[in-house]
């Protein structure tokens, strides 16, 4: 086997994002998953299929707002988010950003609420208000997904629908290897959450397409002032993750120094390992 | 350039575009690093990589007497030691925490970084003047073939043209690109830099010109 081919092991067989199912064609859009060239077309119903080069008809998904396949044979389904059966949300469709760097890396950002004021400046975070508290981090054993809980951090603009500063809380969840939902204060309705995923997909080891998706309680702002704010926090990111270095993400120790602040990314990167989920991982430190 | 060896000098950026307050991107043989210059003046290098996250150091900013990560703000001093961890405001981070710097000297409007410990100080210019920096998408050698001279152990390189004598100080950079520093005689009018500028741009076309047809032999 060749390291290519041990890298993807764990890996081949997961669920991952690779169109927008609004955005299929009949002809087909060429696109990649872990370095193999795909397409990804509708048929003659209006269904999703997703074929290899060399004709194999992948596997196929139609989940929140995309079509998801695989390289491999799914032993599992493609993760639950029960927000999206909900009555009353908006799903919103953000589109693709395309990042020069690990889909793992790019997931990790998302987990990460200290860069805040620094890369999201007055808009999820300003200074004075740097300081993370402490919250929850978890493997759910029974699910087999990482969860962070308790997660507080003031935002002068929190999203399109808050007005000032808040307080805002956050549950992140990290179901498959290059996903990851957000379950976030809603502040028109103080008894829900509003969910904004990131899916996803790892084009290579050190390129992927970032495909946010969110379920909302907001009946104000217009699809567009929604798609625009998330894709101008995404690409106030996308500056950040082009330039780490290593492009890939380092599992080992020695290579980067967490903090209290990093107990999400410690988590993932340790379930990571554990589940041999390796691809655009760097496991040596160079 | 100097020999390529522990402790050489590399001229890496000129005084003029480092402003008080300011870091930018350069590179030594070692790497790239970052390079800046704290409000009050004083000029520091260090690796361009934060070792929290691996962020490049040259995309932060600086504040008083420090440089932050643009990442999570973690800043640095100096000596290199990490000051202050914005999401532990209450906490002192150990010594261990720090990133690698490099001695850095200024001298006639040319700021130099030596790669290890330098056994003597940066050349001196002989009266020559900083005009500006430019650079060349070419290794030295398509320069010196370009500029029909070669270059002395020090990267100096002179050539003569309707603007009078320039000298040009090469420094090699990541690929196969080199940052040229132009330099002129004492304060040159205007007309002189236009002309000195327009045979500079003129020699950068040459030497592009030649890696690309040497690249593709």
């Amino acid at each position: 086997m060749t390291d290519q081919a041990m890298t993807m092991q764990a890996m081949i067989d997961e669920w991952y994002p690779v169109g927008l199912l609004s955005q299929l064609q009949p002809g087909g859009r060429k696109t990649a998953l872990m370095g193999a060239p795909i397409e990804v077309a509708c048929d003659a119903e209006g269904h999703a299929r997703v074929t290899a080069a060399d004709g194999r008809v992948l596997p196929v998904r139609a989940r929140y707002g995309h079509v998801w396949s695989s390289l491999g044979a799914p032993q599992k389904e493609l993760f639950p988010i029960p927000e999206a059966d909900q009555p009353g949300r908006r799903f919103v469709d953000v589109g693709v950003v395309r990042v020069r760097c690990s889909p793992l890396r790019t997931v990790e950002n998302f987990l990460d609420i200290a860069h805040f004021p620094f890369v999201h400046t007055d808009i999820l975070g300003a200074e004075p208000h740097t300081e993370v508290q402490n919250y929850k981090v978890e493997i759910r054993e029974d699910v087999d997904e990482v969860w962070a809980t308790q997660v507080k951090f003031y935002q002068p603009q929190a999203s399109k629908s808050a007005s000032g500063g808040i307080t805002t809380e956050y549950m992140y969840r990290v179901p498959a290897p290059t996903c990851s939902v957000l379950y976030k204060t809603c502040p028109p309705r103080p008894d829900e959450w509003d969910v904004i995923t990131l899916f996803v997909q790892p084009l290579s080891e050190d390129l992927c397409d970032v495909w946010p998706w969110m379920a909302l309680f907001d009946d104000e702002t217009s699809m567009t002032d929604l798609i625009h704010f998330q894709q101008t926090i995404f690409l106030q990111d996308r500056s950040i993750l082009e330039n780490q270095i290593p492009r890939r993400l380092p599992l080992d120790p020695g290579m980067e120094i967490p903090t209290r602040a990093d107990l999400t990314s410690i988590a993932y990167r340790r379930w990571l390992k554990r589940h041999d989920y390796t691809y655009g991982a760097q496991l040596v430190a160079q | 350039m100097l020999s390529d060896t522990t402790g050489s000098w590399t001229p890496v950026a000129l005084s003029q575009d480092l402003p008080a307050g300011t870091v930018i991107p350069a590179y030594i043989v070692s790497g790239s690093i970052a390079l800046w210059r704290s409000d009050s003046g004083r000029i520091a290098a260090s690796a361009d990589r934060c070792p929290h996250r691996g962020m490049r150091l040259s995309h932060g900013f600086v504040r008083g007497e420090a440089i932050s990560c643009i990442y999570h703000g973690w800043s640095y001093a100096q000596s290199g030691h990490c000051l202050r961890i914005p999401a532990h405001p209450g906490l002192k981070p150990p010594e261990t925490i720090r990133v690698a710097t490099y001695v850095v000297e200024e001298a006639d409007g040319v700021i130099w970084v030596a790669a290890g410990a330098p056994g003597s100080m940066p050349p001196g210019l002989d009266g020559f003047v900083p005009f500006r920096s430019l650079t060349v998408h070419a290794a030295r050698a398509a320069i010196e073939d370009a500029a029909g001279a070669t270059a002395g152990p020090e990267g100096l390189v002179d050539i003569t043209s309707g603007a009078g004598n320039i000298r040009l100080l090469l420094s090699a950079q990541d690929g196969d690109r080199t940052l040229v520093h132009v330099l002129l005689v004492g304060e040159a009018d205007a007309a002189t830099r236009i002309s000195a500028s327009r045979t500079v741009e003129s020699l950068r076309r040459t030497a592009e010109d030649r890696q690309e047809k040497a690249a593709a032999q």
